[in-house]
């Protein structure tokens, strides 16, 4: 399956609380492709949710991807979890979904609401079959949904925790809470009106309206997961002179052959580009910043940028994930913008040295570009779990 | 996006290329704002993503172009100077 597989989710705590009673973990293999992710609800709400939850949502998570079957390790966790000896309930319910490189998915279910399949635009009904498990409580039949999938190109996989099927459920308008054909119904309306919503904007949505149902005052923790499978958005970024200024011309042919995305770090890069596609580059001098080099704009290219300052603050920047978004529209907060918005970065160095940045009297240290790179391409990977790939000129 | 040439007013391009950004463009990028009015209607200001000058072991970034004048070390004051000079040189060019 030559697909991406944007997996994502988004949270709000019940308004009484500091921390969740939901769990979502996410892991890929990279080198099978493998995804595997696990949503859990701890009962009740606050610290002892948000342990049980975690306890079962790292076994699950464990299980899984140790190449255990997933049917075995559910099994595992049902006989690990606790009872609450009062509701003679189980203390937290579960989705676990594995994903192969190939698109076949495995899904377990017990007790959160079913997921939602999303393909052509229409919600597809799938079969499952029933796992019956070991009788823990007299007169009540437990059970695991087990379904098995192959996805398919812009299939779209959506589950959430009762908080969003229970959201605003009291009031006038959700007597019985946000019924399953109406999440549906809004589901698809989120998908009509943006095509190629991303899963991380679809969960926010989806959390969002469950939030309003309850009137901006969750009741429970409201969780949401969203699977999208779809073309991979890719992203180049050039930066540096080839060594050989004979392999300019192979750096401009990369540049315009690329189907995606294009960033430019660095000052004599644009101009070789700029001379080789005859466009001219225009400088955003109201960007001000004291650390940050304002970024330009070239037709052909989605961001101009300098080279090596830019490049180390982002690094920075994308090492802490909740300072650049409150950062000024910067070339910082422009770059880290089309990396998130990318699947795959496709990184091509130029490895010529700038001799005047060896000079003893510049006041700041100026990194290698190599280093630099490198080291985003790390966090990128190993932080955002983005594809990369890397050449040097 | 092609560049506007010819607009009669005195080009002044302030490179910033990682070299000129440390050794103090990002204090020239202020130089809009330091300007009077009745010269900054002279001027028209720009900035390049690099001039290739630092490679000139000679001179010294930050380096801005005032026309075809290269001015090296440049700061506020010496490009305010090397403005100055321009509007005046074109004075006497129409004077004579």
């Amino acid at each position: 399956m030559n697909s991406f597989i944007e997996v994502d989710y988004s949270q709000k705590w019940k308004s009484t609380e500091r921390i969740p009673g939901d769990i979502f973990l996410l892991s890929r293999d990279k080198t099978e492709g493998r995804i595997v992710c696990t949503l859990s609800d701890g009962l009740g709400s606050g610290v002892k949710a948000n342990v049980l939850a975690n306890l079962t949502a790292s076994m699950g998570q464990k299980f899984t991807t140790s190449k255990m079957d997933i049917i075995k390790s559910a099994q595992i966790i049902m006989k690990t979890l606790p009872i609450c000896k009062e509701r003679k309930i189980s203390y937290s319910t579960f989705t676990i979904v594995d994903i192969n490189s190939n698109g076949k998915a495995g899904i377990i279910e017990y007790d959160n609401p079913g997921f939602i399949l999303v393909r052509d635009n229409k919600i597809v009904q799938t079969d499952f079959t029933v796992i019956p498990l070991e009788n823990r409580f007299p007169g009540r039949k437990e059970k695991l949904k087990h379904t098995e999938l192959e996805l398919k190109s812009e299939d779209r996989l959506i589950f959430f925790s009762d908080g969003v099927s229970q959201s605003g459920m009291g009031t006038a308008a959700f007597p019985l809470g946000w019924r399953r054909p109406d999440i549906e119904n809004f589901i698809l309306q989120q998908i009509s009106q943006k095509r190629n919503i991303s899963a991380s904007e679809l969960s926010k949505k989806i959390v969002g309206r469950a939030l309003l149902n309850d009137i901006q005052k969750a009741k429970d923790d409201i969780t949401c997961a969203a699977i999208y499978v779809r073309k991979p958005r890719k992203l180049l970024l050039l930066s540096g002179p080839p060594i050989d200024p004979d392999n300019d011309i192979h750096l401009v042919n990369n540049f315009v052959k690329f189907q995606g995305h294009k960033v430019i770090c660095g000052g004599t890069t644009a101009q070789i580009i700029s001379k080789g596609i005859d466009e001219n580059i225009i400088t955003n001098l109201k960007e001000r910043d004291v650390d940050i080099p304002p970024s330009s704009e070239m037709e052909g290219a989605d961001l101009v940028t300098e080279g090596i300052l830019t490049l180390s603050k982002t690094a920075d920047m994308l090492e802490n994930k909740e300072s650049w978004s409150t950062m000024k529209p910067n070339a910082v907060k422009k770059l880290i913008t089309l990396f998130m918005n990318s699947d795959e970065v496709h990184f091509i160095i130029g490895t010529k040295i700038n001799e005047a940045h060896q000079d003893p009297s510049i006041p700041v240290e100026i990194g290698l570009r190599r280093t630099i790179v490198n080291r985003i391409k790390k966090i990128l990977e190993e932080k955002y779990l983005k594809k990369t790939t890397l050449e040097y000129l | 996006m092609k560049k506007e040439t010819g607009t009669g007013k005195i080009d002044v391009t302030i490179c910033t290329g990682t070299t000129c950004y440390v050794m103090g463009a990002s204090d020239l990028l202020t130089l809009e704002e330091t300007l009077p009015e009745k010269i900054l209607n002279r001027v028209n200001i720009t900035g390049t993503t690099c001039l290739n000058l630092c490679k000139n072991k000679e001179d010294k970034p930050p380096f801005v172009m005032v026309n075809e004048k290269i001015i090296s070390k440049a700061n506020l004051e010496s490009v305010k100077k090397a403005i100055q000079q321009e509007l005046s040189g074109e004075k006497n060019a129409n004077a004579e």
